[in-house]
């Protein structure tokens, strides 16, 4: 009887990777077909003079696209709105969902939900089904908001919401906080059912009000979902794109950098190089997020 | 015909650790082999290896003689239970019951045939059209059983089926695995961390201890004659007392001295130690509680003082504290004077002694029996 | 029971009442779409809003399939009758919607399950890769697929959309996490009982991570059905619009047209919601799982 040699241990620790990636090739095929080799393309892009028209790769122009882009006033001004639009959204939505779900989150069933599927409504609705009803709205002769502010006596005559540049910015945060609050609401509502009642029930015993227990028991639980709610508002207010296409085409002070990209990309079709331009600022974006989540990452865990 | 073989099984895991070493059992058609031993000991792995889940690092397993290392489970004619019963939750019992042989490609009607029959030993039939969520432990655990009896195996792989359950339900099925033997008549290999499982089902125990095997034998064997310090203390419920003390050889005599008592030895141990040559040494004397003895004092009783007396009903067990160590002592109450007979107070002197044949003695070093 | 000091309770009614208010205000778009959507030109353009249509008009809609016409589908040369364009935006959007959650359910529920259960060369650097990649905003590789789905010829078709979906690795993220649910036990048992490979897949796991499939379908369908940007980059002719792209192209024609726009508008957002009504149990459960190892 012959004597088994441990190679055979790498057969079937060998069968088993063979299996597994049959597994995984269909999704793998998309993945790298569709997802890793792009992002590979847009960074090596990033690095040339390619456009519209360029067969194949360009030619390398090494950090010049990058260079351009810090001494473009339009960039930068693109910039400033993008960071005013996050730092403004992020705590917002996060505060604002944590009041709601912490109100929402104990009642009944049905009643619960129905509160769920409303704030969460604007983002089903869709960016394009939004952004068409909100310019109606903001209109500067037709719309509801004028109407309403004018009974209301706050003001006295139309204000071109969408054309002032002193409002724009602020119109499309409106509208961008309206549908991120959706997710975050939802998360929370799970997270505060999720708190061990135990705990909250002995420090009540031990005399703290229901803002102490709010604080210092049910808040710290929540973290790692806090967490995961800063980085995807953060990623989706830099994502916020429909909005501004669709409302002012960047006009009236609301380019942002998002916007920017489209714009390079797709509209400047006649200067050249320009495809490595807006991948270099895509580039430059996801750089933006990923500084930004890490940072959130680590004030967490020093929290 | 369902015979093992285990010839130098072993399992190492990457980074060099090594589960089991050197396992080597012949098991006979129809045995029942009891895998016993603490957490971690490798019982558990050496089963996984019989029924192909692990791979061999070393070693050969031949079923019916044949070599089986390579061979994929499903074709090695084995059925398993497993501790957490790992029944189909999307399937009824009778269809998890009748999964395998469904793969098998084995005809409705036989199908239909030896669920119905398996069911019908554990008692279950009314439960066939039921998920297993809506069955409590021991039916589901019966159900874990119904489906590898259906396969009727050369051999059955029982991984601690009892441990998930209570103490009752525990008892309750040890006696029906014992019943279950007699309706299936194959090769049973059953691992457990319990001795007492191990001593009632076993035809023989296999006890391992950090991956090795410390002994094998029936349960009266290693009752009676534990190989080591280790096997002496795993077997047997109150654990054995141990007790450092002197073997003294006088010409050719041998008697032995514990915390100052000096104890005879019978002629049968006294015969062994001769025959092995055993010179003049310090041991480590073992004595079970039930074999333990009160007597008055004399040349070879100890003092020890009571800390805890528990009264059993027709028995006492004692907790005495005996020069710094603790001791257990099991006397039956009829032995018992009558002031004694409701239990012993906190402090109660009293003297106890051996039995002179029923002494174990084990090296101080290598932990083993003398004899 | 708690006993409620009246401060506690005091601010519960401050509470609800907020909610309520809020609660108005969030639905309030989609109301005005609705209404917007049946009003006349007169009541649209009224000074002061007119918060009911009088009476409900389908002339809006009337508008919106003259707009323009496109054959009902096109397969290879064989078209389709001749419909209102916002019909075959519909017809388009639920067929990449539908093909997207399919494609990326069964993908994505066998790609998670061998990273949830079996170990094999280059897990954790895959596992990581999949990580990183869901950390990225999908926006910034657009550019780079635009020019492969050119190059593959896939270039306004349908499929420039679907494939990236079905590729974004949140899927397979999520069916990982339902798919380390099963105990390995069961997957032995099944393995000592026979089943080989895709037995033990398609008999054992896939029934088990049922929830997890529903959530994700659900998760895919409204996801890709409003992915905006990526169906205005990658569709350039009429008749292969999504209703949102539609949508917003007249949008840039025709912003006089309010009611056009409305009823454009309510095409695009009603059916989606319903579906989201509907299965809404899954959607947040494919949330919250989502987040839990986020």
């Amino acid at each position: 009887m012959a004597k088994p040699k441990s190679s055979m241990s790498r057969t079937l620790a060998r069968r088993e990777t063979i299996s597994a990636y049959l597994f995984l090739l269909p999704s793998l095929l998309f993945f790298v077909g569709f997802v890793i080799i792009p992002m590979v393309i847009c960074i090596i892009n990033s690095l040339t003079d390619a456009s519209m028209y360029t067969k194949g790769l360009g030619n390398f122009v090494g950090l010049s696209n990058f260079i351009r882009l810090w001494q473009d006033s339009t960039f930068l001004g693109a910039l400033k709105n993008t960071f005013i639009i996050v730092v403004v959204s992020v705590p917002v939505v996060c505060l604002f969902s944590l009041w709601v779900s912490s109100a929402i989150y104990k009642l009944k069933g049905p009643i619960l939900s129905t509160f769920r599927c409303i704030f969460y409504l604007p983002v089903v609705t869709g960016s394009v089904a939004v952004t068409v009803v909100w310019k109606w709205m903001y209109n500067n002769y037709t719309g509801v908001f004028n109407y309403v502010l004018k009974s209301l006596g706050i003001i006295d005559q139309n204000i071109n919401w969408l054309g002032d540049s002193r409002y724009a910015l602020g119109c499309i945060i409106l509208i961008l906080l309206t549908t991120s609050v959706g997710q975050p609401i939802v998360l929370y509502v799970s997270a505060l059912g999720n708190v061990d009642q135990s705990l909250v029930e002995a420090a009540q015993v031990d005399g703290a009000t229901n803002l102490q227990v709010f604080w210092r028991i049910k808040w710290p639980q929540m973290m790692p979902t806090t967490l995961y709610i800063l980085v995807i508002t953060t990623i989706n207010s830099f994502q916020c794109f429909a909005l501004i296409q669709l409302l002012t085409s960047g006009g009236s002070g609301t380019n942002t950098v998002m916007y920017y990209i489209y714009y390079t990309a797709f509209k400047l079709t006649e200067q050249s190089g320009h495809f490595g331009y807006a991948n270099a600022m895509g580039v430059m974006l996801a750089i933006f997020i990923g500084l930004l989540s890490a940072l959130q990452f680590k004030l967490a865990e020093e929290k | 015909m369902a015979t093992l073989s285990l010839k130098n099984i072993k399992k190492i895991y990457d980074g060099g650790v090594v589960a089991v070493q050197a396992f080597n059992l012949d098991i006979a058609d129809k045995e029942f082999i009891v895998l016993v031993g603490p957490s971690g000991c490798g019982k558990s792995t050496t089963l996984r290896m019989i029924a192909g889940l692990e791979e061999i690092s070393e070693g050969e397993l031949y079923i019916d003689d044949k070599l089986v290392n390579e061979v994929e489970p499903k074709d090695r004619d084995i059925a398993m239970v497993f501790q957490s019963y790992a029944l189909y939750p999307h399937m009824t019992v009778y269809e998890n019951m009748a999964f395998s042989l469904k793969l098998k490609k084995v005809p409705k009607d036989e199908i239909d045939k030896r669920v119905k029959w398996a069911a019908e030993i554990l008692d279950i039939t009314q439960y066939l059209s039921r998920k297993p969520k809506a069955l409590s432990g021991g039916q589901r655990q019966r159900v874990a059983i119904g489906r590898a009896i259906v396969r009727e195996p050369k051999v059955f792989l029982m991984d601690e089926p009892l441990s998930n359950l209570d103490a009752k339900l525990r008892n309750q099925m040890r006696a029906e695995i014992i019943k279950l033997r007699q309706s299936v008549d194959t090769t049973f290999i059953y691992v457990t961390h319990d001795q007492t499982e191990a001593m009632t089902l076993g035809d023989r125990i296999v006890i391992m201890r950090d991956g090795w095997i410390m002994q094998i034998g029936t349960p009266q064997e290693v009752f009676d004659h534990p190989a080591n310090v280790f096997v002496a203390g795993f077997i047997g419920m109150p654990q054995m007392n141990f007790f450092d003390g002197e073997l003294v050889k006088n010409g050719s005599n041998y008697s032995l001295l514990v915390n100052g008592a000096k104890v005879a030895l019978s002629e049968r141990i006294q015969k062994g130690l001769a025959e092995k040559g055993v010179d003049s040494k310090k041991v480590i004397a073992g004595c079970r509680p039930e074999h333990m003895i009160m007597k008055p004092a004399g040349e070879d009783t100890m003092k020890a003082t009571v800390d805890v007396s528990e009264m059993m009903g027709s028995e006492i067990h004692l907790h005495l504290s005996c020069f710094g160590k603790d001791v257990v002592v099991r006397i039956p109450s009829t032995e018992l004077s009558a002031e004694h007979r409701g239990g012993m107070a906190y402090g109660t002197e009293i003297d106890i002694s051996f039995p002179a044949d029923l002494i174990h003695l084990f090296d101080p070093e290598t932990e083993e029996n003398l004899l | 029971m708690k006993i409620a000091s009246p401060r506690t309770r005091a601010y519960k009614v401050v509470c609800i009442i907020i909610l309520i208010i809020l609660a108005i205000f969030f639905m309030f778009p989609l109301y005005w779409i609705i209404t917007g959507a049946f009003k006349t030109s007169q009541e649209i353009y009224a000074a002061s809003p007119v918060w009911w249509p009088s009476e409900w008009t389908l002339n809006n809609f009337v508008k919106l399939f003259e707009k323009r016409s496109a054959p009902l589908f096109q397969i290879g040369s064989l078209a389709g009758p001749t419909v209102p364009a916002a019909i075959r935006w519909l017809v388009n959007t639920v067929f990449m919607a539908v093909v997207a959650m399919l494609l990326t359910c069964i993908t994505a529920a066998m790609a998670g399950y061998a990273l949830a259960k079996k170990c094999f060369v280059g897990r954790a650097l895959l596992f990581s890769l999949i990580i990183c990649a869901m950390a990225l905003p999908k926006q910034v590789i657009l550019i780079p697929l635009l020019k492969e789905m050119s190059a593959l010829n896939l270039y306004d078709t349908l499929w420039a959309v679907i494939f990236p979906t079905v590729g974004w690795p949140f899927g397979v993220f999520l069916m990982k996490q339902f798919s380390e649910g099963i105990p390995g036990e069961i997957l032995e048992a099944a393995r000592v009982d026979g089943a080989g490979e895709v037995r033990t897949f398609a008999t054992i796991v896939m029934p088990m991570v049922k929830p997890g499939i529903g959530a994700l379908a659900i998760f895919t369908f409204i996801n890709s059905w409003n992915d905006y940007f990526m169906q205005l980059v990658m569709l350039s002719s009429n008749a292969n619009f999504t209703i949102s792209l539609g949508i917003a192209t007249l949008q840039g024609e025709t912003t006089t047209d309010t009611g056009l726009l409305m009823a454009g508008a309510a095409l695009a957002a009603v059916p989606i919601i319903i579906v989201f009504l509907i299965f809404q149990k899954y959607f947040t459960q494919g949330i919250t799982m989502g987040a839990v190892k986020g």
